[in-house]
């Protein structure tokens, strides 16, 4: 009983671990850089949406997974350009990429599905067994392409930060623009293109949710986005860390889910134990951790 | 000098005025692009609000709770703090003034009942409010994340407390509360206005947004508030008391944005129910933005998002209303935008 | 090494930032081979003149040309692509990258795809840095964890690395110890050797004497002469400098009282290990190299937030609490970084100049005074104090650490990057309140400010007094002192 209890844990916290995981890389991409993105719920919201209306144009689960990381970068770029070029605040431009997305979708779906709620349902990838034992359902959340995505990511983010040309010039966007500037690095080029891929991640993120429940629904990422951005900053902008506190985060979920209907607390309280628990460890955390020192910081161009 | 003033003012109107064109030109797109035609979008849109007098009506009604959100939001930001806890602020002091305002004896006087449960949204707005504040001024976790996950947590427990006594039995409404914590509909003393929702709770709105500017403005709190948000460090080496003021601008703005619950719980429908006025702390970001720190800007940029809000309403049978919430983000990304290059405008006209 | 010489001239070139001109009519060239030591006080121009050559800003007026090609766009990545490198005070470091990362940023070596070439970075790394005396241990650091003075090497590694053939450095050795410093020029010699072209913004004409080519001097925006070291003099150069400003009047000093001390400071942690005791009327001059502690002190004493804990005794109270208690005690605190800890630069002069006495003072008349009594310019409160010159902007901060009932009065670089007369005003401040009674700490680089000023001298190194000496000491002795060769007296 108790190791089928936590069969399933492990199974739901690895499954409910890829949006968060995929918003958190994508945080760490942006702001490493040194681009301020608090609207990466937003983006995973967005290409859901994206990605479900391509699936179901096209039929194809494939074209609706391009679909939506198109989405998720084109409004990723909206937000860069704005930041970088138009050199707005990025909290500001990020609360109204969030705006944009939260009700560009209620619109889009009103629009094309003349619903308030949710879209019709896609096929996406059934490639798992069918059946409710902890190993099958391991077989679905392995077997998930977009899965396999996340798990690029996971192993790339890194790599591409500490090992290539691209990578060392964005942590020195972002840990000082000027100096890089100085150096020859085109820091504007530089950051679209890390927002634009922080973008992408986002909707890896928005297209795990939305495949997995085999449609679109009005908010469905539920503040997942904001969990991500919790763990960058928990984990110090640091990727590998990132993931780690998504998984812990991931597993609260998992508890919740696995416990509520085995343990007296009511499941509204429950829902909050990660925003408790990020609140917690920001106050606990930041102090030791260190952001890219130019995060946020625009120098004038035209000095 | 006064010269200087006039154009220090159109530079002002300008981003404003931006913002207003790009917001049309988006609605006839989002318009057309779902196969209506924009000039009479525009038009049902102009007729559903400022074309009746109730329409009217229900645009001050819809931007009464924005000048209260607006205001906050401004509150903080001479901090140099981003409030976007609006939302949470504004559902925990509702339900609250509702819960305190159902439980009165059932002839209190107004005179009693009113202070009473404004009071009541005020503190608990004004501390729930206080704790991005204390987290940031003892721990320095930024208020941007901390907000942000104090209004899941603020949805968290007001769906706990419907659902577990604080909503009438089947229902996630609370008890109407006392007749004499209502505020009057303005349609009982302007007949044109009757049937439309603006109560006591707009000139209110209007009157608090005033007081906090000028609090800010001349006390000593309020100046050295406004020192910590442009210069935190040479303010706490000149002895200023940075933590206490950012906790102070942190439950300062949480006050006002819990005063919100006075034109949806007792202006408007007599008790909380799970959802009322959601939407409008966020809302709140948009109408600062465009308010640009000024009392008198807040509450024309509340009344714009207002006619947004009734004018979504009234074209929602052709094209669905979300499209004035698409209208909010493009107003903040252009009057953003507009205002970088009017700064640098200035800046070049400056050197030069 | 590509070493084919570069020759880097300016012809009349002008700049301005705002209603400031910064340089005029400017006209220098930088030889190959040649160390070229640019002078002049705080605000003369070197500075610009520096960036102008380096593309770091454009002219106004007049033209750059770089191995007889005007320097067009003027940026920094063209400049760079000439082979023009330069090494900049500030700034140009990244603090969280590796010291390789810090090298290669820009022009990294790659084997293909854009995948760095981690061996072949550290084996070029490993060469340049021989190169430029950096040590080698250091190579894996964070560039934030190295040394003041491994950052300067580092910075001269970044321009050879992009293969520069002329290095431009502005005040290389302001925060070096004398031994640093000449072991830098040590390694610009070597470079000017190999025919690079060197050009060195300072002004310690020591230095520039002993190691420097070539020495152009600017005084307000202007180029006044330029002179072969050999065929020049300190004296020559300093009547150059100042032009014909008379000399700073002697301040007269009264002896200090015999009174036990009224301020007493001790600190046994975080950087500091020192006691401090100042009488009543006493200026005590606290000297050292940059970065020895004397920010640590000062912060100590003021209370600040994160400031190691420390036993301050004013009137034989032990003061405790932040900067607003300690005010309130009679304690007053000038912070170095003036636009940092002294200002709030976008608020209005009236505003900071009550800077947290607001409802302890009458405001209006108090500004009035502070401004009257500081000879404040504009003297309209409603002006933003980031208009007001650096001058202008000093006098509010001392003015209002002054203006009050002083017990004991701390500053640190209260004269640093201000003209002539407001730096006259500031010392008559200082010698006003110590006449008045108030114990003073003086923490000053400018060791004609201290000697000027002070009635004893404490050196600081590693945040420790070195050496108590008094003012009338030889130079020697203390820059022994200040390299912490001299015992304790």
């Amino acid at each position: 009983m108790s190791g089928s209890v936590g069969a399933t844990m492990a199974v739901e916290t690895l499954r409910m671990s890829v949006p968060y995981v995929c918003a958190a890389l994508g945080g760490v991409v942006s702001e490493r850089s040194g681009v301020v993105n608090i609207a990466l719920d937003g983006l995973m919201l967005a290409s859901a949406l994206g990605g479900v209306a391509t699936a179901i144009a096209t039929g194809s689960a494939v074209a609706g997974v391009a679909g939506g990381v198109a989405t998720g970068v084109l409004l990723a770029l909206l937000h860069a350009v704005v930041v970088v070029r138009g050199r707005v605040d990025g909290i500001v431009s990020g609360v109204a990429i969030q705006l944009l997305a939260a009700a560009g979708t209620r619109f889009t779906l009103r629009a094309l599905y003349d619903s308030a709620s949710n879209s019709p349902s896609i096929e996406g990838f059934r490639l798992g067994p069918a059946g409710a034992g902890a190993t099958e359902a391991l077989a679905r959340v392995l077997l998930d392409p977009i899965a396999w995505l996340a798990l690029v990511a996971v192993a790339g983010v890194p790599w591409l930060l500490r090992s290539t040309r691209f990578g060392l010039r964005l942590r020195g966007a972002g840990e000082n623009p000027e100096a890089a500037a100085a150096a020859g690095v085109n820091v504007g080029a530089v950051r679209i293109a890390a927002v634009a891929l922080s973008g992408a991640l986002c909707a890896l993120g928005g297209l795990h949710l939305a495949f997995d429940q085999h449609r679109f629904e009005s908010g469905m990422t539920g503040g997942r986005g904001f969990i991500g951005l919790a763990a960058v900053i928990v984990a110090g902008w640091r990727p590998g860390r990132a993931v780690l506190a998504c998984l812990g985060f991931a597993a609260l979920d998992a508890a919740q889910i696995v416990l509520q209907d085995r343990v007296a607390v009511a499941h509204e309280l429950l829902q909050a134990l990660p925003y408790v628990a990020t609140l917690v460890a920001i106050a606990g955390l930041t102090r030791g951790a260190r952001a890219p020192a130019g995060l946020g910081r625009h120098p004038d161009p035209h000095p | 000098m006064r010269r200087a003033k006039l154009r220090g003012l159109g530079a002002g109107a300008w981003p404003v005025v931006t913002a207003l064109a790009a917001a049309v030109l988006v609605l006839d797109l989002l318009a057309w692009g779902y196969g209506e035609a924009p000039l009479a979008t525009l038009g049902r849109a102009f007729a559903g609000t400022w074309g009746t007098p109730y329409g009217i009506g229900q645009v001050l009604f819809k931007a009464t709770p924005l000048v209260f959100a607006g205001a906050s939001v401004a509150f903080a930001l001479r901090a140099g703090l981003f409030n976007i806890g609006a939302e949470g602020q504004i559902a925990l002091a509702s339900l609250a003034a509702a819960l305190v305002g159902a439980s009165l004896p059932a002839h209190t006087p107004a005179a009693v009942a009113l202070p009473c449960v404004c009071l009541v949204a005020t503190v608990v707005g004004g501390a729930y409010g206080a704790v991005p504040g204390v987290l940031r001024a003892r721990f320095g976790a930024h208020e941007v994340i901390a907000t942000l996950m104090l209004n899941r947590i603020a949805s968290a427990i007001v769906s706990w407390s419907l659902a577990h006594g604080a909503a009438l039995h089947g229902t996630v409404r609370t008890a109407d509360v006392v007749a004499g914590a209502r505020l009057t509909s303005l349609g009982t003393w302007l007949p044109a206005w009757r049937g439309s929702a603006v109560s006591l709770a707009l000139p209110l709105a209007v009157g608090v947004c005033f007081a906090a500017f000028a609090w800010g403005r001349s006390s000593r709190a309020g100046r050295e508030i406004a020192w910590v948000g442009l210069g935190a460090r040479a303010s706490a080496a000149q002895g200023v008391p940075v933590a206490r003021r950012l906790v102070q601008a942190m439950a300062g703005a949480g006050a006002l944005a819990g005063l919100a619950a006075t034109s949806t719980v007792l202006g408007y429908k007599g008790y909380y129910e799970a959802g009322l006025g959601a939407g409008a702390g966020f809302a709140g970001i948009a109408v600062a933005l465009l308010g640009r720190g000024h009392a008198l800007g807040i509450v024309l940029a509340a009344l714009l998002f207002g006619t947004l809000d009734q004018a979504g309403l009234s074209i929602n049978a052709r094209v669905p209303r979300e499209a004035m919430d698409v209208l909010q983000a493009v107003v903040i990304l252009v009057v953003a935008l507009a205002d970088v290059a009017a700064r640098d405008a200035a800046r070049r006209e400056a050197t030069t | 090494m590509p070493t084919a010489s570069l020759r880097i001239v300016a012809d009349g070139v002008g700049r301005r930032y705002g209603a400031v001109r910064a340089l005029a009519d400017a006209s220098i060239a930088l030889e190959p081979g040649e160390i070229h030591a640019i002078v002049g006080e705080n605000g003369a121009g070197k500075s610009t003149l520096l960036a102008l050559l380096a593309g770091a800003r454009a002219p106004d007026s007049g033209t750059v040309s770089v191995g007889g090609v005007p320097l067009v766009p003027a940026t920094p990545r063209e400049a760079l692509r000439r082979g023009v490198g330069l090494v900049r005070q500030h700034f140009s470091l990244f603090d969280a990258l590796s010291v390789e990362d810090n090298a290669a940023l820009g022009a990294e070596l790659t084997r293909g795809f854009g995948v760095l070439d981690r061996p072949a970075v550290r084996t070029r790394l490993a060469r340049l840095a021989e190169r430029a005396g950096l040590d080698l241990g250091a190579l894996g650091l964070p560039a934030g964890a190295l040394a003041v003075g491994a950052r300067q090497r580092l910075e001269i590694v970044r321009v050879l690395w992009r293969d520069a053939r002329a290095l431009l450095l502005d005040e290389p050795t302001a925060v070096l110890t004398h031994g640093e410093a000449a072991a830098l020029y040590a390694t610009l010699r070597s470079l000017a050797g190999e025919g690079r072209t060197v050009a060195v913004v300072t002004h310690k004409l020591d230095e520039v004497l002993a190691h420097a080519d070539r020495v152009t001097v600017l005084r307000r925006g202007r180029v006044v002469g330029s002179w072969a070291t050999g065929a020049t003099s300190a004296e020559e150069l300093t009547r150059a400098i100042m032009g014909d400003a008379s000399l700073p009047t002697l301040l007269r000093l009264e002896p200090p009282s015999v009174a036990p001390a009224r301020f007493t400071f001790s600190a046994s942690e975080g950087g500091l290990d020192l006691k401090l005791e100042v009488r009543p009327g006493e200026i005590v001059g606290v000297a050292g190299v940059e970065g020895n502690g004397q920010r640590e002190l000062v912060r100590a004493i003021a209370g600040l937030e994160g400031s190691s804990r420390a036993t301050v005794v004013l009137d034989g109270v032990a003061l405790s609490g932040g900067p607003a208690e300690r005010r309130l005690a009679g304690l007053t605190v000038v912070h170095e970084d003036r636009q940092v800890d002294g200002l709030v630069l976008d608020a209005t002069l009236g505003d900071n100049l009550v800077l947290g006495d607001l409802g302890r003072c009458d405001e209006a008349a108090t500004i009035a005074r502070r401004i009257r009594a500081f000879g404040i310019v504009p003297a309209d409160p409603s002006v933003a104090v980031r208009s007001l010159s650096g001058g202008n902007q000093q006098k509010v901060v001392v003015a209002r650490a002054l203006d009050r009932e002083v017990g004991a009065a701390v500053l640190a670089q209260p004269t640093r990057g201000v003209d002539l007369a407001a730096q006259r005003a500031v010392h008559a401040a200082i010698v006003e309140v110590a006449r008045a009674g108030a114990a003073v700490v003086l923490v000053s680089a400018d060791l004609g400010e201290l000697r000027a000023l002070a009635h004893r001298l404490v050196v600081l190194v590693r945040g420790k007094v070195a050496a108590e000496l008094p003012i009338d000491v030889d130079d020697a002795t203390l820059g022994r002192a200040m390299l912490g060769l001299e015992q304790v007296a």
